[in-house]
């Protein structure tokens, strides 16, 4: 009798807090056609400003949206009217923090000077309304989910309660899934609790329910802004599924659709801004299925170098930056610029092989309560051999009045709303691959891996990620040394260990692998991998009853792993203990029929009990 | 007794009755024009509390930014007790007494409400935006008419915290009796005169 590995069994590819799509699209509001009206003309709010606020205002300002106050009447309008003149003026609504450029965005909600003169000249010639017949039909907005009734809601188990005062809050909400089989999503729609609050939400995808260990208790959700989710080797984040004030949700193009698992959590990241009075905040997440799976996969492709981000107190203009060249032709089809409240100049831009430039973003003072997923009008095709970089700049004088430091103190990169980060997500579908060749979104991560090796000798996660990515393509010896660099850097980290260890199984070093493994367990008590790991490397070293107990312990952490179940199995056949080997290899096709390793064992077994 | 005389005596008999009328008539004069308790009762807030500053702090229901300040405007009133009487004035005519009670219930104010439908307080005060204070020496001369502090630079532009204090700084000078010129530094919010 043979062990069958698990194929799962495999290192964690540690991905940091990616988040998902946004959808930035606005409802479909009238069509907005600016009135010729000459400068002596008068300007009145049914001819003139109606049009404009149904379409770029209405979709937030309306009851049970986003925004505080209504702007559906003249009567709305008119209460409101010099705060609306000085706001447009101003730029600080509609919320749009990118310049115009060449490449256009999908849903821009930037106004045209023409539109922000005219609403100023309506304010200073009185607030007139003008007839009415001039005024357009109210836009109409669907109530409830937008896409109808969705085919799965998730309501958050806990309310988050938001303080009255003091700083932003960032809470996150674990959804488990209860979906016993894949699942293709075309479309989610976020809705964060009450909106006024929200000032945006990610979803992040936790295929390992590995969010779950920073609760307190199930369900309660915790704290941070930045998170970091673990996730199988080789399953990078496809989708961007952000919510912002006035987001609707967003059909996936055909093909698109997001994977979801039997066992996967929903993770959602919110940005929370006090009001004044204490807030019960508790989101709810509506799926909408599609009938097939995805043919076409994007990936997020993660380019930041918080390593670079040691901005001293008092910098006024600290600049990092990164260059990163296509290994294959993609569409690039959303960008997702971040950082956090020191960040002053946005710049992300693609250079073509024939040097031609194109800006893919430009935000010229960036601000981290308005941040949003960008999507592309059209896919914007960037060949092999194209330079993707960005360059941001970062304000700790005290002149930036968002310095959440008085004094400045030196800021640094990392996960805290008190850090820094320069990240720049971009969803990207490679395109004219040859499927022969493997799944082109690996040469793209591996490339960003060397890449970010190359830049930071010193970033445990991408020596980490770059193992990850060779140990996929069976290049043990390379995984095993890029681990063993992120070894040296954190000697502490259970899921290195843990990922050395399984690279040195495979490689067939069992010996050398329990000591890592063991290592991961004594750091992580519950951590199923390195148990399930543990006992193939002692079964590769024919400690069978080893074996066992640590299958056991694994079913422990996860009963119902059809895989561990199987080999517990196995193991107990080895040691002869026929019948409970039986019971645990007929248990593990209950809970997966198609469980390989228990169909074939299982059969062995009959086989062999027949014989004797 | 000439022409000249009476004629003066005359003059003098009117000016003394003018006088009289108006320290008789503009406290309530003002306060039928437009301040009003929740019960629709006329107050004025600046014949209260005699031997304090008056604190009137102007707020709109529907200014996402007056709403946040309530914490601090609560935190604020406690600590100057000893020395200021705080009022809250909602300037919004198409307020009513219920919505105004139900406002000030949720962001937790323990502070006097009243509603100014008539702005006679808002014009008395100079104020423009929500939210704004307006401070009163024991005198009740007004001597600061502004913002809060610097915590919001623009509309959706807040600093982590404010650096400066104003209507603290106002409260000190006036309780301490320090002669001021009116001073006034405009707010970050929503215009008052947006409702008229």
């Amino acid at each position: 009798m043979t062990f069958v590995k698990r194929s799962g069994t495999q290192p964690l590819l540690i991905v940091a807090a990616a988040c998902v799509i946004g959808v930035l699209v606005a409802e479909p509001a009238s069509l907005r056609v600016l009135h010729d009206s000459k400068p002596g003309e008068s300007v009145t709010f049914n001819r003139d400003i109606a049009p404009i606020i149904f379409h770029s205002c209405s979709t937030c300002h309306r009851p049970g949206e986003a925004a505080p106050f209504s702007l559906l009447t003249y009567t709305d309008v008119k209460q409101h009217a010099r705060q609306i003149a000085d706001v447009t003026r101003s730029r600080a609504m509609p919320p749009w923090l990118p310049e115009p450029q060449e490449l256009k965005f999908a849903d821009e909600l930037r106004l045209r000077d023409a539109e922000i003169d005219l609403i100023a000249r309506w304010v200073e010639q009185g607030a007139v309304e003008g007839n009415p017949q001039d005024l357009p039909p109210q836009p109409k907005f669907v109530e409830g989910w937008r896409l109808g009734k969705p085919d799965l809601i998730l309501t958050a188990t806990k309310p988050f309660t938001l303080p009255p005062q003091g700083t932003d809050s960032y809470w996150n909400f674990i959804f488990p899934v209860p979906i016993q089989e894949t699942k293709w999503v075309k479309a989610v729609e976020i809705r964060p609790g009450d909106k006024r609050y929200v000032h945006h939400a990610n979803i992040l995808v936790d295929r390992e329910e590995a969010s779950r260990r920073q609760e307190k208790e199930p369900g309660a959700g915790f704290g941070g802004m930045e998170i970091r989710i673990e996730s199988q080797v080789f399953d990078p984040d496809s989708h961007l599924l952000f919510w912002k004030p006035g987001t609707v949700p967003y059909v996936e193009p055909e093909g698109m659709e997001l994977r979801l698992d039997k066992g996967t959590d929903l993770v959602l990241n919110t940005h929370l801004q006090p009001s004044g009075k204490p807030e019960v905040i508790q989101p709810s997440i509506g799926l909408y299925f599609s009938s097939h799976p995805a043919t076409k996969l994007p990936m997020l492709l993660q380019l930041e170098n918080d390593v670079k981000l040691d901005i001293p107190a008092g910098e006024k203009n600290f600049l990092v930056t990164d260059d990163f060249v296509l290994p294959v032709d993609v569409d690039l089809m959303a960008i997702y610029p971040h950082a956090h409240y020191l960040g002053k100049d946005i710049q992300a831009f693609a250079t073509l092989t024939g040097g031609k430039k194109e800006t893919l973003i430009h935000i010229p003072q960036w601000n981290l309560n308005w941040q949003a997923v960008y999507r592309y009008a059209e896919p914007v095709r960037l060949p092999k051999g194209t330079t993707v970089s960005f360059r941001y700049t970062y304000d700790n004088s005290d002149q930036n009045p968002l310095n959440p430091n008085r004094p400045p103190v030196r800021v640094r990169g990392g996960n805290r709303s008190s850090d820094e980060m320069c990240h720049l997500w971009l969803q990207m579908l490679p395109v004219n691959f040859d499927v022969a060749k493997g799944d082109p979104r690996m040469a793209l991560q591996e490339a960003l891996a060397r890449h970010n090796v190359e830049k930071n000798q010193g970033d445990f996660e991408a020596h980490y990620n770059l193992g990850s990515m060779l140990q996929t393509r069976d290049d043990l010896d390379g995984a095993i040394r890029e681990y063993q660099e992120a070894m040296s850097l954190r000697p502490e980290d259970a899921t290195a260990n843990n990922a050395l260890g399984a690279a040195l199984v495979a490689r067939g070093n069992a010996a050398r692998a329990t000591e890592f493994l063991r290592k991961a367990i004594q750091l992580r008590n519950d951590y199923f991998d390195a148990h399930y790991n543990l006992a193939f490397a002692l079964a590769g070293q024919d400690d069978f009853a080893g074996a066992a107990k640590e299958f056991q312990l694994a079913l422990g952490i996860r009963p119902d792993d059809a895989g561990a179940e199987a080999n517990l199995g196995v193991a107990l056949a080895q040691l002869g203990r026929f019948k409970e080997a039986k019971a645990h290899l007929q248990r593990a096709l209950e809970i997966d029929p198609e469980q390989p390793v228990a169909k074939e064992n299982l059969e062995a077994l009959k086989r062999e009990t027949a014989e004797h | 007794m000439d022409a000249k005389d009476s004629m003066r005596w005359e003059f003098r008999f009117r000016a003394i009755f003018v006088l009289i009328l108006l320290a008789v008539c503009l406290p309530c004069a003002r306060g039928q024009q437009s301040a009003m308790d929740l019960d629709g009762h006329a107050l004025d807030p600046l014949a209260t509390g005699s031997g304090k500053v008056v604190v009137l702090v102007f707020l709109r229901r529907d200014c996402p930014v007056s709403g946040r300040y309530a914490p601090a405007v609560q935190q604020i009133s406690k600590r100057f007790a000893d020395r200021a009487n705080f009022w809250l004035i909602y300037p919004d005519k198409s307020d009513t007494a219920q919505d105004i009670r139900k406002s000030v219930e949720e962001y937790r104010y323990h502070l006097p409400v009243l509603r100014d439908p008539q702005h006679a307080l808002v014009k008395l005060s100079h104020v423009q935006i929500t939210p704004e204070v307006a401070v009163f020496n024991r005198d009740r001369h007004l001597v600061y008419d502004g913002r809060i502090d610097d915590w919001y630079i623009d509309s959706g532009w807040a600093r982590s915290a404010p650096t400066t204090h104003e209507l603290e700084d106002a409260i000190r000078a006036a309780s301490a009796g320090e002669s001021m010129a009116r001073n006034e530094v405009r707010g970050v919010g929503c215009y008052i005169s947006d409702l008229e």
